[in-house]
């Protein structure tokens, strides 16, 4: 694999360091630049800020999602968990599902809170049952749940937003601190530590190397004493807390627990753990790179608005987004012949 | 030295021209010289050996003619044509087959479908499946001498058979060279007969084989010519006959392998796993027995009797119907493969790159994977530890790693048996249970694998080794069960032990195809 430094050359090794490792955080950075250049609007602080606060709801799904994913999973539900939670939560704040002012006449958000992500770390354990114990195609089942969480969440909201008045609790997690004149969003914060406890837990814990020993040969890791319905479960259980944790923040965010909540969460969350360099067969990849996905698809969405483009061509861009992904996921696993990148040591033979 | 034989020529038997000769070819991976300078030419109608130790090039080559890799350097010439495939596409087409250990075809089609998948005949707009079902019997009948109905789906056939249906295919393809990369790995005797029959009637029809076997006593007995390759090095090309085992094994390895009796005797102490009654209905049916200390218990059979159904039963990894297993007398509960870890059983699993070991690990990930839980109280790893451990293991058995992070992928077969191996001995298991230790490692390796089974049983461990290779089971064993059917047909002691007697028994259940016919002599 040794090329003169001919231009062609030069251009494949920038296609393939594109794909393969750093790529992705070149890419952010020359976004970024780009965006900065570009657009006076993107600049603003408050811009900015919005950025940083979708960024950390995409973020805690993707998470989760990572975790999935690395086991050779999926997990359609996110969204639809995301906007249950945060019904549910906005419910029990409101003490009532009847939409009306804002209102605060139930619990405090010391206990919604809890117990909306007990909800889902539960919800999502089940869904690991299913998966392992029964045996079923997590395709299926996590599409069917979220078919369920969907409607509950469209049916215990009666269809409309339940609208909250936010405690001191809520009021602190959804808001911002000042650092140097530059207004940094709480929610932000929180995503950034669990994405260090999701480090840890990935790269120092048995846990975590069981995660990635079930995503390379799930067989092997059972016959190896690895409890793999076990590991498995925990993990469709923290990608149900986690997505439940960022309808928390969308909902304490927009006052409002409403069935739309969560909506193209899945599909962005999908897309930001590939765009990172997980493998969709599982077994490869990391939690650092998903969070660059994350910010990658926050910059081309903001991207949209400040260069002017329609908001209903999200839509198209979320769709070339997945597709896009997918694309680079199996280029750089060195399945496309034509293309011919070979990212990866390849095999020798015999 | 050039074959200008013009196309289409009468296929002439054994005529001195090559129908194909590989000449300088280069190939290169990351890291590893595949092949160097590799030349290699066949005769029409000539069964060639090709053999080496793993990561000889054997495949590689192999795979450069089959359109699956692009040679870096070097010709190719195929009947008197420069020959350069990009896809097995071309290869097919050119007439060149590849018959893989792995079958290619769809289990739940016909055996005329998949014969004639790719090239379907047509009446009009619709498929001719009548025409298909009668051209299919009769190349069955004519060429392959089988009686085979056209109709049956691939998935009812043995293994045996589907490879007949393989080499149908080759044929209504026109073949003038089939490639058969370890055919017999999963036949049975009888089956691996009929293989070298059809072989030897293909050879009369002009066709040309190229057979990679890694068992020696084939390549002696069907080829014509035997080409060894060592490191992605020709060593040699000659006629078989001028061959002999020793000479051929010291052409492929390099250096003289004492051809010695492999087992050391040691003492055997008291009994440590007995098994009672284990059922799985409709798989085994009432499989006892027991074994001791520093013993090697053989479980000898055909391809398909329940052996490895039994073992994998007492690891744990499928569950059983009936039946206990014991531990120094005391029954122990397995469910799960975690179970019988934690009373010190172990399992090497025949396939070792699907079971056996994660290749995307490194060999310390590997190694740990059982006993990270021991290793630590905390939910942490201790990577520390883990070094110290693999360090030890890789000393120990001397494997061929470039180093503790290399991936198991990367590693040849034997390598990565001794990185299952390790990983078991990690943790700390007193019954090892080898299903096919040797099954796709070269003789080198074997011959290591084999010195650890005995330095374990000189250590006082037990090991139950299922193996389809009588010279194996023979040689290592010091007792020997015989399954057939499911169930245990016979014991016999290692000074007992004969191939006749136990053929005797693998072949001599109820209702048994393999029962008939065998000869059966004391």
């Amino acid at each position: 694999m040794t090329e003169a430094p001919t231009a062609k050359g030069r251009a494949n090794a920038l296609v393939r360091s594109v794909i393969s490792g750093a790529g992705p955080a070149l890419v952010l950075i020359a976004m970024a630049v780009g965006l900065w250049i570009m657009s006076p609007a993107f600049r603003s602080p408050t811009s900015l800020m919005l950025i940083g606060l979708e960024a950390a709801a995409l973020g805690l799904v993707a998470a989760g999602q990572t975790f999935v994913i690395l086991t050779g999973g999926i997990d359609l539900s996110v969204e639809a968990m995301v906007s249950f939670s945060g019904v549910i939560a906005a419910i029990l704040i409101a003490g009532t599902n009847v939409s009306g002012g804002q209102i605060a006449g139930g619990f405090p958000s010391w206990i919604a809170i809890p117990i909306a992500l007990g909800l889902g770390l539960l919800i999502g354990a089940g869904q690991g049952v299913l998966v392992t114990a029964f045996r079923m195609n997590p395709l299926i089942v996590t599409l069917g749940v979220r078919s369920i969480l969907l409607g509950f969440a469209l049916v215990l909201s009666r269809g409309s937003g339940i609208y909250i008045k936010k405690d001191d609790l809520l009021g602190f997690i959804t808001g911002r601190f000042e650092v140097f004149g530059v207004n940094i969003p709480i929610p932000l914060v929180i995503t950034i530590v669990i994405y260090i406890i999701c480090w840890i837990v990935l790269k120092k814990t048995k846990f975590g190397r069981y995660v990635y020993a079930i995503g390379g040969n799930e067989t092997a890791a059972r016959l190896s004493g690895v409890r793999t319905h076990l590991v498995k479960l925990s993990i469709y259980g923290i990608s149900g807390f986690l997505a439940a944790m960022a309808g928390i923040l969308v909902m304490g965010r927009l006052e409002s627990g409403a069935y739309q909540n969560g909506t193209n969460l899945t599909l962005m969350s999908v897309a930001a753990v590939v765009i990172g360099g997980t493998a969709l067969t599982g077994g490869i990849g990391g939690i650092w790179g998903t969070l660059i996905g994350v910010f990658m698809i926050r910059l081309v969405d903001a991207g949209l608005v400040y260069m002017s483009f329609p908001s209903q061509a999200k839509e198209i861009m979320i769709g070339a987004i997945i597709v896009l992904a997918v694309l680079i996921d199996t280029a750089r696993r060195g399945q496309i012949p034509w293309l011919t990148l070979r990212l990866r040591g390849g095999d020798s033979g015999d | 030295m050039l074959a200008t034989a013009p196309l289409g020529a009468e296929p002439q038997p054994m005529t001195a021209e090559p129908i194909l000769e590989m000449r300088s070819i280069d190939k290169r991976f990351p890291g590893v010289h595949a092949l160097d300078d590799v030349s290699m030419d066949v005769l029409p109608g000539e069964v060639h050996a090709l053999v080496g130790e793993n990561g000889a090039g054997k495949s590689t080559l192999m795979k450069i003619l089959a359109g699956v890799y692009m040679p870096d350097g070097g010709e190719i010439v195929y009947k008197g044509q420069p020959y350069a495939p990009h896809t097995p596409g071309d290869a097919r087409d050119a007439g060149i087959v590849t018959i893989y250990q792995e079958l290619n075809l769809v289990p739940e089609m016909s055996v005329a479908e998949n014969m004639y998948m790719g090239m379907e005949l047509h009446r009009g707009p619709f498929l001719d499946g009548r025409t298909m079902h009668r051209r299919s019997r009769e190349l069955l009948a004519t060429r392959l001498h089988l009686d085979i109905d056209p109709g049956t789906s691939v998935g009812k056939l043995g293994v045996g058979q589907q490879q007949m249906v393989e080499v149908a295919k080759a044929l209504l393809h026109e073949a003038d060279i089939i490639i058969m990369d370890e055919p017999t790995a999963s036949l049975s005797l009888r089956e691996i007969a009929d293989l070298f029959t059809i072989v030897r009637e293909l050879k009369s029809h002009g066709v040309s084989t190229i057979f990679i076997s890694h068992h020696l006593d084939e390549t002696f007995e069907l080829s014509d010519r035997t080409t060894v390759l060592r490191d992605g090095q020709l060593v040699s090309t000659q006629p078989t006959a001028e061959l002999t085992t020793p000479s051929l094994i010291q052409l492929m390895v390099g250096r003289d392998l004492a051809d010695h009796d492999p087992k050391k005797p040691v003492e055997i102490g008291d009994e440590i796993l007995r098994v009672e009654g284990l059922t799985r209905h409709g798989v085994f049916e009432d499989v006892s027995f027991s074994a001791r200390a520093g013993e090697i218990v053989g479980l000898a059979g055909l391809v398909g009797a329940g052996r490895t159904e039994v073992v994998r039963g007492i690891f744990g990894a499928d569950p059983l119907d009936r039946g206990n297993v014991y531990i120094r007398d005391e029954e122990v509960s397995i469910k799960s493969p975690r179970d019988a870890i934690d009373h010190g059983i172990a399992l090497l699993t025949e396939d070792r790159k699907s079971q056996g070991l994660v290749l995307l690990f490194d060999v310390r990930e590997n190694i740990t994977l059982p006993v990270l839980d021991r290793l630590t109280r905390t939910q942490l790893t201790d990577t520390a530890r883990e070094r110290e451990i693999a360090a030890g293991f890789i000393d120990r058995l001397a494997i061929k790693a470039s180093s503790q992070e290399q991936q198991a992928m990367n590693l040849s077969g034997g390598t990565q048996q001794k990185v299952v191996l390790s990983k078991w001995l990690a943790a700390e298991a007193r019954v090892i249970i080898f299903d096919e230790p040797t099954r796709g490692i070269d003789v080198g390796a074997k011959a290591e694998i084999y010195e650890i089974m005995n330095e374990l049983a000189a250590q006082g461990d037990t090991i139950v080794m299922v193996s389809s290779e009588l010279p194996e089971v023979m040689a290592m064993s010091d007792r020997i069960l015989v399954m057939a059917g499911g169930r245990i047909r016979g014991e016999l002691s290692r000074t007992e032990a004969t191939q006749e007697r136990i053929m005797h028994y693998a072949t001599a259940s109820d209702g048994n195809e393999y029962a008939a016919g065998d000869p059966v002599h004391d």
